[in-house]
């Protein structure tokens, strides 16, 4: 399915805290919208404007992006406390940065809230994949249900010096993949801050080399 | 907002479908030079004014034109990817030959071989002109060693449009004079 952009309206119907700087929060999904899963949307609310991934799959009945909310941020501060019934428009979808099934395992990484395209894909049906998601406190884990169920292995990475629980590993994702991923061909697909992308893509030309690479960058 | 990755670095850069690849393969120089055409058409349009908006719309289309010849080369045929890819459509191909005759019948008949040059805008026609020929030698090397003169109907198309681009701004560049009333110099002998 080919998606072309396109400009909608919407309305916010809930929101919900994931930790304390991140929230999910539902909009309406206008009747004609449709999109891929991994795709991202621009919210635009008055002069301003921001891309976020969407969460939800896209069969769901409503739209859902995942936020962090950023202090002194041209969007997500007003998005963090805006009032049910508030009015966006939106356009979309955009990017590319979508699941391409292929014979070669599926490696997800990622840090914050680059978790979201991911969080469609496993909610639209894709599983048996490794995913890392690096946050630097464990708090910030969220959606872990979703993947517990979907991945064939999920890995959470902090960065934090805390005391933390055995399910966690402490270090970077980069860390995680020198260390622990077996030698071979992967499809690598990596979203998140440029640095977490560089070092990845580096570390990959260098230890799995030949393996694919699909990246998405939040800056 | 940084546009600078890092993942380049050291001599790789990766295809819309995945692979990491050398800087230097087939694909690369063959995009590359199609991003130093597109560039290059950007100066022509630069080099016309506002007043002359019907050439100015059409090298912008085939601006756009290019980013998805662009895109379908970053792309392996057989990669999910292609499903995202455009490309070209034998509508785009009949676009450039329809302006190819309606320009030419504006303008004296070809007299002999003319000096690339005349008004800055013609000059830049020439340019592009000729990068466009290197693009699509580019193009003919990666596909001849890549598909052994079977490329898909895609790449063929796109090879197509590169061909006909040529020609198309080599009347640019006439229409050019044309419109500016900067003489046409013939080559002497």
């Amino acid at each position: 399915m080919k998606t072309k952009a396109e400009n909608y309206a919407s309305e916010l119907i809930e929101r919900r805290w994931l930790s304390n700087k991140s929230f999910e929060i539902t909009l309406t999904k206008p009747k004609s919208f449709e999109y891929l899963p991994g795709q991202w949307i621009r919210l635009i609310h008055g002069p301003v404007e921001r891309d976020y991934s969407l969460v939800s799959a896209p069969t769901d009945p409503n739209l859902a992006l995942c936020i962090r909310n950023i202090e002194g941020g041209i969007l997500s501060p007003g998005l963090s406390n805006a009032p049910v019934g508030s009015r966006f428009n939106f356009s979309g979808p955009h990017g590319y940065f979508t699941f391409r099934p292929s014979i070669r395992p599926a490696v997800f990484v990622a840090t914050g809230t680059g978790l979201a395209p991911f969080v469609s894909m496993a909610r639209s049906g894709v599983t048996g994949f490794i995913l890392l998601h690096g946050v630097n406190s464990a708090e910030n884990h969220y959606y872990a249900s979703v993947f517990k169920s979907t991945a064939k292995q999920y890995v959470p990475c902090i960065s934090e010096t805390t005391k933390l629980s055995g399910e966690h590993f402490r270090g970077r994702v980069t860390d995680y993949l020198r260390k622990n991923l077996a030698p071979g061909l992967y499809d690598f697909y990596l979203c998140g801050r440029r640095d977490m992308i560089r070092d990845v893509t580096l570390l990959v030309d260098e230890k799995f080399s030949g393996s694919f690479i699909f990246t998405e960058i939040f800056y | 907002m940084k546009i600078y990755t890092g993942t380049g670095d050291r001599g790789k850069t990766s295809l819309f479908s995945g692979q990491r690849v050398s800087k230097v393969d087939d694909r690369i120089e063959s995009y590359g030079d199609m991003d130093e055409l597109n560039s290059t058409i950007g100066a022509l349009v630069a080099s016309l004014g506002p007043e002359d908006s019907e050439p100015v719309e059409e090298l912008q289309q085939i601006q756009s034109d290019l980013f998805a010849i662009g895109a379908l080369l970053a792309t392996t045929p057989d990669s999910p990817a292609m499903a995202n890819i455009t490309g070209i459509g034998q509508e785009h191909i009949e676009f450039l030959e329809k302006s190819i005759d309606r320009m030419s019948e504006a303008l004296p008949e070809l007299k002999g071989f003319i000096l690339p040059g005349g008004h800055p805008a013609a000059a830049w026609a020439h340019v592009a002109r000729t990068v466009c020929r290197r693009t699509e030698r580019r193009i003919v090397g990666f596909l001849d060693a890549s598909f052994q003169m079977q490329a898909p109907d895609a790449y063929q198309r796109a090879l197509i449009y590169i061909n006909r681009l040529s020609d198309y701004l080599f009347v640019v560049a006439r229409y050019c004079n044309h419109l500016f009333d900067a003489p046409e110099k013939l080559w002497e002998k």
